[in-house]
């Protein structure tokens, strides 16, 4: 893990009796909360238990520990990891522990976090289905064919969400199916090594 | 108990008079020459219509190129209509009854639907709205290992390339999943083929023909 001199400046801030021990629980609480994106990031400068933190440090602790969280989050750094970084911030014990134990309960949902930020391909999350009786059009009377409708729903991060929508006959859904059913033998196969 | 409803066609053409005027042409001519018409007929419900044949037959025929075009006109009407309506055998001789044809005459117009009807309705089934269907699926299972947003993954990835055709064109749509809605994809699908096996599906399906 590599940290710039800047948010190794502002770590140390973090760790410095600028901020009390108090304001340190609930800053590190609250910024692993924005790193998996809740909580509201414009409240934390009226939040009364930052309150007696000087504004310009505030912002510069609250920074540095969330690049800090997400980059040990990215690398996929252990406790030990972290552990060594804050003490060479000058952590105290209780300060490094705190925000250790924070970040390993939540450092498997901070990486799904991260891993969504790039989806190559629209991402299939579920799929909606619809079975029409086909009579007729005005070139041909008694049609009389099954038709399948099926609407594929994806997700593709910042590019939002979009309906990939086909038709198709009994026989094309045979062999939809059974390509699916390969696909998930093999998943299986690749599980199990 | 639900009461079965059985729909069944019985579908006898209708000529309008100017139809069954062209058509009476036939009559005055040569069943060779029906048989001819017939052929070209056929040939224009393929690839077209192509009015320099009018010509050609006219002159040997000695009649009026309108008169020949409209007999062939009249024949593809015939031919077309009875297809599109999926007209049967017992029907079709009905159909025609009115044209006063002879026998003969009637034999060869009926083998003549009866062979072509099935091409015929293939062709415009060519002409009617069809919706974007489902051609191929191509698969590829992929194991995702790092991004510049997160190192150190082991994220299998499925690679979906649904081969889509509408109309003429085909195009391709890559998509991804994960196992778990691979399999929720799977499963809701094998559902969805279920359902045509139904009781309520098989009732509709056999009443409606």
């Amino acid at each position: 893990m590599e940290l710039s001199a800047s948010v190794l400046k502002g770590l140390q801030v973090a760790g410095s009796s600028a901020v009390g021990d108090g304001a340190f629980s609930k800053l590190a609480s609250r910024v692993l909360q924005a790193t998996l994106g809740l909580g509201d990031a414009s409240s934390v400068q009226g939040d009364p238990a930052l309150s007696k933190v000087d504004s310009g440090m505030l912002k510069e602790a609250y920074a540095a520990l969330m690049t800090f969280v997400a980059e040990a989050a990215r690398t996929d750094t252990d406790e030990t990891g972290v552990s060594t970084v804050l003490e060479d911030c000058k952590f105290s014990p209780d300060r490094i522990e705190t925000l250790s134990t924070l970040y390993m309960e939540h450092k498997a949902k901070v990486r799904a976090v991260l891993g969504r930020v790039l989806t190559a391909h629209p991402h299939i999350v579920d799929v909606d289905w619809r079975l029409d009786y086909y009579l007729k059009n005005n070139h041909l009377d008694r049609v009389n064919q099954p038709v399948y409708l099926i609407d594929l729903k994806t997700e593709q991060g910042d590019k939002g969400n979009r309906i990939v929508q086909f038709a198709c006959s009994h026989e094309q859904l045979e062999d939809l199916v059974t390509k699916l059913k390969d696909a998930c033998k093999s998943l299986e196969k690749f599980g199990q090594k | 108990p639900t009461v079965g409803v059985v729909i069944c066609f019985t579908m006898l053409l209708v000529l309008s008079e100017e139809h069954k005027e062209h058509l009476r042409f036939l009559t005055s001519v040569e069943l060779d020459v029906v048989k001819e018409f017939c052929r070209i007929s056929l040939e224009f419900i393929r690839k077209g219509s192509n009015p320099r044949v009018y010509q050609t037959a006219a002159q040997k025929l000695g009649v009026d190129a309108g008169t020949v075009c409209h007999g062939v006109e009249g024949l593809m009407y015939l031919l077309t209509e009875c297809s599109k309506l999926m007209v049967n055998e017992l029907d079709f001789q009905d159909s025609i009854m009115v044209l006063g044809f002879s026998e003969d005459l009637k034999k060869e117009l009926l083998a003549i639907y009866l062979e072509n009807c099935n091409e015929i309705r293939t062709i415009l089934s060519h002409m009617s709205m069809d919706l974007p269907h489902y051609q191929d699926l191509e698969w590829r299972l992929d194991v995702e290992l790092a991004s510049r947003a997160l190192q150190r993954q082991v994220n299998p990835l499925v690679l979906l390339r649904f081969q889509i055709k509408d109309g003429e064109s085909t195009s391709s749509e890559l998509l991804q999943t994960d196992p778990v809605n691979l399999r929720h994809l799977t499963s809701t699908l094998e559902d969805a083929l279920a359902e045509i096996k139904s009781q309520h599906c098989r009732r509709i399906m056999r009443n409606i023909k």
